[in-house]
């Protein structure tokens, strides 16, 4: 165990029941690096996680207080959670892509349209890979998967001019960024900057799959071509061009930090108001 | 004491509220769609909150993530929002959060008809999730003033047995005007029977003890206890675990916490029941109110006759069906659910049939002629798909 491990997770549970070469730990870690980097102690954090790779791998882990999750659901959960507990406690959620994109999307774009405090991690391993390896909604064109094994030719969330970030935006996020599991330290920093907003974060960071992905999409569970793999196929943003086939845009996306109100915020003080209206 | 001319969903929120309720979510749904209105004007009154969700999945989900935070919380609904309901229900179940839910009850199935009053949830509200492996607490007012205080009995026993309580009612209760007596002592709030509990929090190291022991508090996140709550499978520690044995644990509690402390829960009434009555009817919610005339009337004319309401549904208050008669089942649906557990719960020699009306309320002559009939040794079938199938 490393330091950081030390400090704020359960000894437990390292090492974690990801699977070989998984780089679910390098975005999990980078989390924790934040959180340290910021001064936070087990008590500021509620870590919240869902179903699925990212769910199960990280349930538990957190020193402090945690839960799992229905799937899909967890942003609502959170919504009721911010609600009850203290406001300086901040909540996080590591979610998968299936989660976030998928079966929660609706319930993710309300928790952005009212600026509920969380700040979400979507670790997305490019599909349903906890239940075999299915496509998913960031599935690249043409990877073949257990349910697409002709390639993937529906249109996904992050291809072909749009970009589920947009949609995030436009619902009121107020952090949005994106990044590759193996971009360590500007991952580190865009959680930082996601912690020390009082609203709704989101940061997409994509992670390589060994088992499943790896396997089906590239021909071999060799993990230093799919690190690579992925690498090559991330560039920041604005820096698209070069000849090479770019899935992923990383970097900040939208960050409104701070500007507008925290839900629970809001609804304090709306209740505190009629409280005091009624009263006198 | 404060008296209203008023809705049951107006006594369900003062209820809520007495019980110490401090935020409700919910989505708009005939015929419970005057709970949300309701509470959205009175909780911020006293300092709690109304949160609209974007569906019942979510309105659930809030509601529950606020009682895991430490608050105690209520949502409403009915058929067609109940079963969108089934995801957070187990949540709630598994991570044992209390809770309580209100499903005002209407014609189905699906959306059917949204402003008549049905009984269709008898079963989906024992099953109200997935996987089974559980027990569920249901109580069924049959007035405005008893939704009141059977929600506040709801709160109590939702904390007692750390789980979900649903108060069935039917559309008639929510949006019956009646005459309501709102208790503001705490004299009166005992003399009327009403019990309370304050929330309390589990501090660990055992979240999940395996037992049937109630009175544990939940676990509730946010104290800095390191508390863990998941929907898989836990350790008493609340960590996430794939082993039978495990799973046993937790069944083991999910199911006889409730089971073996049944008298803390169980309630019914009994009517006419003392002189050994040929023919018993059994009805609860709304439909039981008629059904308690037509048995006051038949005894009038000599008819021995009693009747018997559940008032827990679930656990099903088996103790109640141990005398041998004739037994009839009136329900508002025509398929006929609680038929069968009065089946299960009499004796084998008695026989049980069923009587249905969907959306209306059975009258007096028509259960008149029904126990006649019964009395007579008459088949009970009327006209086509009236006919009975019991």
């Amino acid at each position: 165990m490393d330091k950081l491990s030390e400090k704020y997770l359960r000894a437990r549970k390292i090492p974690s029941t990801a699977c070989s070469g998984c780089g679910l730990g390098q975005a999990h870690k980078a989390f924790v690096q934040a959180i340290d980097e910021l001064n936070f102690g087990i008590d500021d954090i509620l870590w919240g996680t869902s179903i699925g790779c990212s769910g199960r791998q990280t349930f538990g882990t957190w020193k402090g207080d945690n839960f799992a999750g229905t799937h899909g659901r967890v942003y609502a959960i959170a919504r009721g959670l911010r609600l009850a507990i203290a406001p300086e406690m901040k909540i996080v959620l590591t979610v998968g892509d299936g989660d976030a994109f998928g079966i929660g999307l609706n319930h993710l774009l309300h928790a952005a349209r009212t600026n509920t405090q969380m700040t979400v991690l979507v670790c997305d391993n490019l599909g349903y890979q906890s239940t075999g390896g299915q496509y998913g909604w960031t599935t690249p064109p043409g990877v073949k998967t257990d349910s697409s094994p002709y390639g993937m030719y529906e249109p996904n969330w992050v291809q072909s001019g749009r970009d589920v970030l947009n949609i995030i935006q436009a619902a009121g996020a107020t952090f949005l960024a994106r990044h590759v599991s193996m971009e360590g330290r500007p991952l580190v920093d865009t959680l930082k900057k996601a912690l020390q907003n009082n609203g709704f974060s989101l940061v997409h960071c994509v992670f390589p799959c060994i088992t499943n992905f790896a396997k089906n999409a590239l021909g071999s569970r060799n993990s230093v071509n799919m690190f690579n793999w992925v690498r090559n196929h991330a560039a920041p943003l604005g820096q698209e061009a070069g000849g090479r086939e770019i899935f992923w845009r990383t970097g900040i996306y939208h960050d409104a930090s701070n500007t507008r109100a925290e839900f629970s915020q809001s609804v304090k003080e709306k209740t505190a108001e009629i409280q005091r209206e009624v009263s006198g | 004491m404060k008296r209203f001319l008023e809705t049951g969903n107006f006594a369900v929120t003062e209820g809520a509220i007495m019980a110490g309720c401090r935020l409700f979510a919910g989505y708009p749904i005939t015929p419970a769609t005057e709970i949300a209105e309701a509470m959205s004007v009175e909780l911020p009154k006293v300092g709690g909150y109304y949160v609209q969700a974007e569906d019942e999945c979510a309105a659930m989900h809030i509601a529950v993530g606020a009682a895991a935070g430490g608050m105690k919380t209520m949502t409403a609904t009915s058929g067609p929002g109940f079963i969108l309901y089934a995801d957070p229900y187990g949540w709630a179940i598994g991570c044992e959060i209390p809770i309580v839910v209100l499903n005002s009850q209407r014609v189905g199935p699906v959306s059917g008809i949204t402003g008549a009053p049905g009984q269709g949830e008898f079963y989906n509200s024992r099953y109200p999730t997935q996987g089974g492996n559980y027990e569920t607490i249901v109580l069924a007012p049959n007035s405005a003033q008893e939704a009141m205080e059977l929600t506040v009995e709801a709160f109590y026993l939702s904390e007692r047995f750390r789980t979900p309580v649903t108060v069935l009612a039917d559309q008639l209760i929510t949006d019956g005007l009646e005459d309501i007596s709102v208790p503001e002592t705490d004299e009166e709030k005992t003399a009327m029977g009403m019990r309370f509990v304050e929330r309390k929090v589990n501090a660990g190291p055992d979240f999940y003890p395996p037992s049937d022991a109630i009175d544990i508090p939940p676990v509730v996140l946010g104290k800095g206890t390191g508390a863990m709550c998941s929907d898989w499978t836990p350790t008493e520690e609340g960590y996430d675990i794939e082993t039978v044995e495990a799973h046993h644990k937790h069944s083991y509690r999910m199911i006889y916490k409730i089971r073996n402390n049944r008298d803390v829960i169980t309630r019914y009434e009994e009517l006419f029941l003392d002189d050994d009555p040929e023919l018993i009817v059994v009805a609860y919610g709304t439909p039981s109110r008629t059904v308690k005339t037509a048995v006051k009337k038949a005894r009038e004319k000599g008819v021995k006759v009693g009747m018997i309401r559940p008032v827990s549904l679930w656990p099903f208050p088996d103790e109640a069906f141990t005398r041998k008669a004739i037994y009839l089942t009136v329900e508002l649906l025509y398929d006929g659910q609680m038929v069968r557990e009065v089946q299960r719960a009499t004796p084998c020699d008695s026989p049980v049939h069923f009587f249905g009306k969907c959306g209306e309320l059975p009258t007096v002559t028509e259960l008149h002629e029904t126990f006649d009939k019964l009395l007579r040794g008459e088949p009970l079938g009327r006209i086509g798909w009236e006919r009975e199938a019991w």
